[in-house]
Order: C-alpha cells, then structure tokens, then sequence
C-alpha cells in the first residue's frame, strides 16, 4: 500500500447532478424560446438577450469580490437569471433596461439575501416588476399581445376574438422575445422529463388558471379562449421557468401543489379584474412571498406515519408512461390544437349545431309551418352552391307549407361577412314579399357591440319591411329605413345587405320565377 | 412484476469488476486477529489462553449472554497474545491473536449430515446461538436473538435477502448461484420456526443468473417464492425490503418482528444451513474484494481473522499505476472508510472497495448552497424531508427537526447524501443531530433522576 487513505463518513459516492448540470439544463431547455425570440424579434433581441446575460454575470463577480466571498459564477444560477429576465423583456426595449435589471436581480434580490438558495423571490422575476414600475414607458409592449396580457372583463372577450392563436403560439405576436408558446413547452416538458422541475407545480398553476379563467371568464370551456389566455401574457413562462424555480417553491408535495393552484388562482384573477398587463408576474411573486409559509406548515410525514390503520398493500412496479411520451404528447396536442384555431377539431360538433340551429331559425321566421323543404322550383335558380346577391350570398331557399301544402313563406340561408367573420342568418319572407323575421345562425361578432344585432332593438325593425332598405345612424324616420347599432355599423351594414339581397332575391327569382 | 419501495437512488453498480469471479477459499499465511466483540451485544469472553492449542473450528471465545455470539478459530496454531488491538473504525479492542501454522487442522470436516426431520424448533436454534451465527448482511445482530421473537405465531414471512444493492459487491451473488440449494435448505430451517410464514427470496434485477438458479432451488417448494426487486439502492435495507415485500411501512421504534416479518441475509441463511445440518460454526463468511485500484477483484469464502491486507495481496494487490485513496470495508454506500488496512476481517464484514479516487473530495470541490431542489425528499425511503430537516439542524433547531420533521426516523442509508446535487453532507448532518438529540435526552433523563 502506497499514499495514504481518505477517510469520510459514508456514503462515499456522489450522483452525477450537480448545480450547474441544473442550470445548464435550464438554459438548454430555454434555447427553444431564444433561437425562435431572436428570429422572430432580430438582432435587437440579441443585443436585449446577450446584455442581459454578461451583466447578470458581471454583477455576480463584481458582488463576490466586493462581498469577499468565493466567484459563485461557475454555478451557471446568474446566467439563468439574466435569459429568464431578458425572454420576458420586449424586443423593442432600449438596451439599458436589461443590464439595470440584471443588476438589480443579481444584487438586490439574490446577493443581498445570501447568494444561492437563499432569495426569497425569483430574481428575474422581481427584477422585471422592479422595471415595470420603475420604467413604465420603456417597459410597454406594443401592439395586439397587450390586448390580451391587459385584460379587464370586457377587453379579455374582446381579445378573445381579435386575437390570433396561432400567431401567439408560434411566437410571431407582437409581445416579448420568449413569447413563442411552442418553443417554451418544448422546453418546459422537456425540464419535466428530465424530472428537473416538479410537475406538481407547473401543471397546478396551469389548472389552476384554466378553471379560473373557464368559471369566471364568462367564456365557459370554450377551447378558443381559453388557449387564447393560456397562450398570452406569459402564463407559460410563468408556469414552467419562474414558478417552478427550486429556491423560491416549497418542497412538499402538497406544498408545491397549493403553491401551485394559488399562483394559478391569482394570475386568473388578476388576469379577470386587475388592470394590469402583468398579471402573472405578480402572482409568482405573491406565490413566492408564500413559500416559506408554506414550508413551515407543510410538511410531509414519513411513510410510516401517513396512514391511518393498518392496510397491507404490496407495492408493485407502477406502471409509468415515460415522461418524454407524455411531454411529446402533450406538445403535440396542443400544436394541432392551436395551429388548426380548434377549428377543425370541432368543425363536425359545430356543423351539427349549426344545422340544427338553423332548421330552429327557419321554423321561426316563418311561424305555422308544418314542413319545410328546399323549393323544388328553386332548385336551379340556386344550383348547389347558392349564388351571389350584392355584398351577401344566398345559401338556400326554402319553402314552407302547411299541412294542406298551402305555401305559408320562404326562409332564405344567407351569408354574409360581419366584422368578426362570417354571419350567417334566416330570413322568412311572406308569400307576398314582405319580412316576417330574422334570425342568426351563426355569429361572432364583438360582445357588447356588434352582437346586439340578436337583441329586438335591432332585430325588430325587421318584420314587415319590404322594397329596399337602407341604414340611418340614430333613429329611423322613414318607413325603409333601419336604425344601426351604435359603434357597429359593419354588423349593422352586413345584416342590412343580406335582408337587402334576400328581397332582392324575392323579386328577381322567386316572385319573377312565378 | 417487479417489487420495489418508495425513493431510493440508483448508483452505478460498478459490479462488472468482479460479478464473475468465483467464490474462492483462501488460506491466510500470517497471524490470525479475533476481536470479542464482532457482534452487537456483549462481547464475548475468551475461553482459551495464551499458549493453548487451537484447531479450526474450536471455539475460542463464548457469549455473554444471550445477545452475543459464540466466536471460533478460523485457522490451527497457538494462542500468542489476548490484548488490545486495531479493529475496523480505528478503535482499539481486545482481540484474541492466534499465530497461524498454515495447517489449517480443523476439528472436524462436516461432511456427516443430519436428519432434519428429527430435529425440534429448539434444536434448530440452539444450533444456531451454539455455531455463533451473527447477521451477515453486515449488522452482526446475533441471529439466535432474531429467530426467537415474542410471537412465532405471528410471523407472516420470513424474507431472504440477496438483494445486495451496495454498488461493487458481488459475493451474494456468486453464493446464491453457487449454492442456491442450500440456502433454500437454510430458509426451510428457518420457515420450520414460524408455523405461519411464507418464506420470499428477494434477489435485484441485475442478478439474472442468481436469480435463476434460486427459482431452480426452490421450485417444487410451497412454502417459499422468489422474487425480483427493481435494481435500486437500499433495496437491501431490512426497512426496504419489509415496505417492497408487504406494503408495511413502521416507524424506527418498532422491529421488523413487530410488523410480521423476520429479514435474513442470503449469507446468514448459508450459514444457518451449515451449522443446523453439519454443524459447522460459524468461521469463514463470503466476501468480495474489489474496486478500480484492485488488481484481480475476487470474491472469496473468508476465514474471520484474516487481515484486510493480506486478502488484498491474495488479489494482487494494488493495480500498477494505480494509487489506492480509498479503503472502503464494504461498498461506497454503507461502508466504513479505513485509515489502515492492518485489521482483521470480522463476521459481519462482506467486502473491501479500494477506489482509485475519492467521489467525496470532487464533491466538496462542487458545494455549492442548497437549492431546495427537492432531489433528497424525492430519494428518501423513509419519506423524510431531509432539505428541511437540515435547515433545521443548521439552524440549531432540534425541536423542529425531531418533532415535525420527524427527524429521528431517518435510517441513515445516505440516498439524500447521495443524489444532492449541491453536493451538501447531508447524512453527516443527520447523524450529528440525531447524536445531539439523543445525548440531550440522556442528560434530561439524568436530571429527572
């Protein structure tokens, strides 16, 4: 025997994590939303990204040497810092605002507490309400993302249907350079396969904010919107980079879970009734305040003093499925649910709704019928397709009858584009010409606004008018005349023009044709 | 279906080195060291002085009692000293040394078997406590003590353990598939104990061929099963095994008795095989030599006594070019690192790891704080939160450490140590406190006195 021996108390062997294995990871699993940040946003991103990172890392060597402690720099935690901080950041924010905020998280959120482990609020995330509050004007994201990140109750619903998911998906929505959905779900399940982050809060906060969001949102389970809110104002992010961050989560399960649902609940609520664009920051940060609080209280039992009695259950393999199948699954999933706008996936329901909508508003607009069925003498004034009548299309014409085969009217399928997409309407006429009612298929209008074209303050001037009709702001004074809805004179306009096209119709085809 | 328990890490095995070496016999040349005390219990008294003539197989030291053991001669040759002298841990104990002549002259070569049939529960555990049997998973409990619970009837199963999850040995493994019949023969002893048993062998996944040649042993036979556990450390913990067995979890402050079940080492039940049917005591155990520094790991069936450095010679030695920094009796997890390899091999002791380089010194080089990662609660067997509980611990904080986070449960196995990667010394934290906790105790109990 040569040399001499170590001695240690055991165990003598390490696993192969080691902080920076964790860090360099979290990077990694960031590179997704960067590559696509900077593609998307170009070289000013970069400049925001790299800026971010040397300062964050600079002001981490800078604090050890002034501070007298070890470089902690090597950990790779300051570097993780500086990404997160700059992917939440606008690609048009000027190039001071990611170095004072770097500094700010390195020095003040994670130095002066202690270093590593020892902030009790996410650095990078408090760093950016730090510039939010402090740099307002710079901080301010343009255009379309906003609408949704700043929404109050009527401006979510409004988002709902001006903003496009696919866009903010991919990451190309205006918004801030890590804002591609996509990029960061790849990363964020990848974390979780690598069993890195724990599922029971990335996935808690994002339940927690659907069923929010589907409960009080006033929107119900309505896939579309909510993707819409579960795509915008960094709810992602949130979820799988900066609520999950080890130091400021607790560590019980059941503690990461409450953790999970409360900074969840409260996104949602600040999302619903606050008024700032920033809802899911403050959460976190709320959530982190919590931590220790939770930690305190939480704690979990040894196995041996969880159950109550005495209940003798062999514990077999469970059968897992690998988490990777899960994550590649879960991304997949939402990539054809968001690329294809959820249209196609219930493109069948909403075809079987419609047509039995339909055939309620053709009943209804022409009351008494006993049967309806597509006029055989209209047939081939129509062909398959319908045909055009000015600035509507006319689908279909149907003929109503009694049980004696008396003709009681004509209900017209109608389409016409609306401001929020196609509106696609009833319209019965009388034997003689005349409006009996209107109804809508399908309409999307804007809530508030243009989807009072359902109301009876519009839809009732309707009944009883013939000829050619024209549309007047304020009140209708002569016969012909239909009065607009306020602020949505598009819906106003389109619903006029398919009453219009389906008189014209009448008098050309139908009347004509007889 | 694989069985298995809550946590737990999965080191590299690092069984390659020396899973096919034979288990070989190995005749030691230079003095023989007995140490009184290779039991836990009471050591024993010696029965012979010095200048008596010793034969392989005689008994050279009685029990004290009943929790104590029986030790006898591994070698022939005249009693030299009894005095003090380095043992395993670097303490000095009083130990029986026998000048070794090489003759290996024994007092008999039990070959003559018994009828089992004849024999009586009784007989089977008297030959046990007579043949000086202790636990060879490595605890040394006498294993008289463990065969005579309160209750026998209450007794649901009694488990062979040939789990052996500690990376690098591999002796377990050779025992059982080279002498598979036997322990099934010394689980049957055993089962014969407990009217109401069922006898389950647990073996690890990465045994594939041990665990054949068991389920070929005990095939045929209705009282005992073999079972295979997922590769995962510390399967072979008495603990683990109860939880991956029978779903039973049980505090620290109850045996696996109290719970229905009796733990046997694979090694333990070899040798009660021995001693019931042939009366062979209890003076050579199986034992793997091994690790990146060894020339030619072996596996051996030792003789207690021999010294660790002379068994290390018998295997080459020290691979040229290669520096050993680390001795290690037993594997990287549970082992005990030894300052010299001067001291004699015990019952209990199952393996020498000698490393070429030191994990524990690149991972104080890695410290770094810790991140509340949650790795350990994730790993830890018992279900503990050890993160929390060293926070508390550092913090002086003992009252919360015992009673909230249940800090005393800990088993000490060193998953947490292991998997953290901020590379914190967390077990030695534990250890320290459960120390500090328990001598508070003692001195409150003083006072009350």
């Amino acid at each position: 025997m040569n040399g001499v021996l170590n001695l240690s108390s055991s165990p003598h062997i390490r696993d192969r994590w080691t902080t920076p294995y964790i860090m360099r990871m979290v990077v990694l699993s960031l590179l997704p939303a960067t590559v696509v940040g900077i593609i998307v946003h170009g070289w000013q991103a970069f400049g925001i990204i790299a800026l971010a990172i040397v300062s964050a890392v600079a002001a981490e060597w800078v604090f050890d040497k002034v501070c007298h402690k070890p470089s902690t720099i090597w950990d790779g935690s300051a570097v993780v810092t500086g990404l997160l901080l700059a992917l939440s950041l606008g690609p048009k924010t000027p190039l001071y605002i990611p170095v004072i905020g770097s500094v700010f998280a390195i020095v003040v959120c994670k130095g002066c507490f202690g270093g590593l482990g020892k902030n009790f609020i996410n650095p990078a995330l408090a760093a950016r309400c730090f510039l939010l509050i402090s740099f307002a004007n710079a901080m301010t994201i343009k255009p379309s993302l906003d609408a949704v990140a700043s929404a109050t109750p009527v401006g979510a619903l409004k988002a709902f249907e001006q903003v496009d998911i696919t866009k903010m998906f991919l990451g190309t929505a205006d918004g801030v350079i890590g804002s591609s959905i996509l990029a960061l779900l790849i990363g964020g399940l990848l974390l979780w396969s690598l069993d890195i982050i724990h599922g029971q809060i990335c996935f808690s906060v994002l339940i927690g904010f659907t069923l929010l969001i589907g409960l009080f949102g006033g929107e119900g389970f309505n896939p579309r919107f909510l993707l819409a809110h579960l795509c915008g104002g960094g709810v992602v992010m949130g979820a799988f980079f900066m609520a999950t961050d080890y130091v400021t989560s607790p560590v019980s399960r059941l503690g990461q879970f409450i953790y999970g649902c409360l900074i969840g609940v409260l996104g949602g609520v600040f999302r619903l009734w606050g008024n700032t664009a920033d809802s899911f920051s403050y959460a976190i940060i709320i959530g982190n305040v919590c931590t220790p609080l939770i930690d305190t209280y939480i704690v979990q039992k040894p196995l041996a003093y969880r159950k109550i009695g005495k209940t003798r259950r062999v514990k077999r393999e469970p059968f897992r499925i690998p988490k990777p199948v899960i994550a590649l699954t879960i991304i997949a999933v939402i990539a054809g649910l968001a690329l294809s706008g959820v249209f196609f996936v219930t493109k069948d329901t909403i075809e079987e709704q419609a047509m039995l909508e339909a055939a309620a508003a053709y009943t209804s607009v022409i009351p008494g019928t006993k049967s309806l069925k597509n006029a055989e003498e209209t047939a081939d004034l129509l062909g398959d397709d319908g045909i055009d009548q000015g600035n509507a299309h006319i689908n279909a014409c149907y003929v109503g009858k009694d049980g004696d085969g008396k003709v009681l009217g004509y209900a017209l399928s109608i389409t016409v584009k609306g401001f929020g997409g196609n509106i696609i309407m009833a319209l019965g006429l009388t034997p003689e010409g005349e409006v009996v009612d209107i109804a809508f298929t399908e309409i999307s209008e804007t809530a508030g606004l243009g989807m009072k074209a359902q109301e009876p303050e519009f839809k009732g001037q309707f009944p009883g008018k013939s000829g050619t009709l024209t549309l007047v702001k304020g009140a209708a004074s002569a016969d012909n005349e239909i009065s607009a809805i306020s602020g949505a004179s598009v819906t106003s306009n389109a619903v006029t023009d398919a009453v219009n096209a389906g008189l014209e119709f009448f008098r050309t085809a139908l009347k004509g044709g007889n | 279906m694989r069985n298995t328990f809550h946590g737990g890490v999965h080191p590299e095995e690092h069984k390659d080195l020396s899973r096919e070496a034979r288990l070989r016999q190995y005749d030691p040349q230079g003095e023989m060291v007995f140490p009184l005390q290779q039991h836990i219990g009471k050591p024993a008294k010696p029965v012979v002085q010095k200048g008596d003539e010793v034969l392989v197989g005689q008994k050279i030291a009685e029990a004290d009692g009943f929790v104590s053991a029986h030790i006898y001669s591994s070698c022939s040759g005249k009693v030299k000293a009894i005095e003090k002298r380095r043992v395993l841990g670097g303490g000095m104990t009083e130990c029986i040394v026998i000048d070794n002549d090489k003759q290996f002259t024994a007092v008999s070569d039990w070959t003559e078997r018994d009828n089992e049939t004849k024999l009586s529960t009784d007989d089977i555990v008297q030959r046990v406590q007579e043949a000086g049997i202790v636990g060879l998973g490595g605890a040394g409990f006498p294993t008289h003590v463990k065969l005579k619970p309160k209750d026998p009837e209450t007794i649901d199963y009694v488990i062979a353990n040939g789990a052996e999850c500690e990376p690098y040995l591999t002796c377990n493994d050779q025992l059982m598939r080279t002498h598979a019949p036997a322990i099934v023969e010394g689980l049957e002893l055993v089962l014969r104990l407990f009217p109401n048993a069922e006898g389950i062998i647990c073996i690890e996944d990465n045994k594939p061929e041990a665990i054949h040649a068991m389920e070929i042993a005990a095939s045929g036979k209705q009282r005992i099963k073999v079972r295979t556990m997922i590769t995962k450390y510390p399967q072979g913990g008495e603990r683990s095994l109860i939880q991956a067995v029978t779903g039973i979890d049980f505090p620290i402050s109850k045996l696996p008795a109290d719970v229905g079940c009796i733990v046997q080492n694979v090694g333990t039940l070899y040798a009660i095989q021995r001693a019931v049917l042939y009366h062979e005591p209890l003076f050579r155990q199986c034992f793997t030599l091994t690790g990146e520094a060894v020339m030619e790991p072996s596996n051996f069936f030792v003789r207690v006594g021999t010294s660790y450095a002379e068994l290390l010679e018998a295997c080459g030695g020290v691979k040229p070019g290669k520096t050993a920094v680390k001795a290690l009796a037993g594997g990287p997890m549970m082992g005990i690192a030894m300052g010299s390899l001067d001291v004699p091999i015990q019952k209990q002791n199952n393996g020498l790891t000698l490393l070429d380089e030191d994990p524990v010194l690149a991972a104080e080089k890695q410290m770094t704080a810790c991140l509340h990662c949650g790795r350990c609660t994730t790993v830890c067997p018992v279900g503990l939160m050890p993160q929390l509980m060293a926070d508390a611990a550092i913090a002086g904080n003992l009252e919360r450490y015992e009673k909230k986070l249940y800090g005393l449960e800990c088993i000490q196995c060193g998953s947490c140590t292991v998997a953290c990667p901020a590379k914190r010394p967390l077990m030695q934290t534990f250890k320290q406190a459960k120390a500090e906790i328990q001598e508070k105790k003692k001195r409150e109990g003083a006072g009350q006195k």
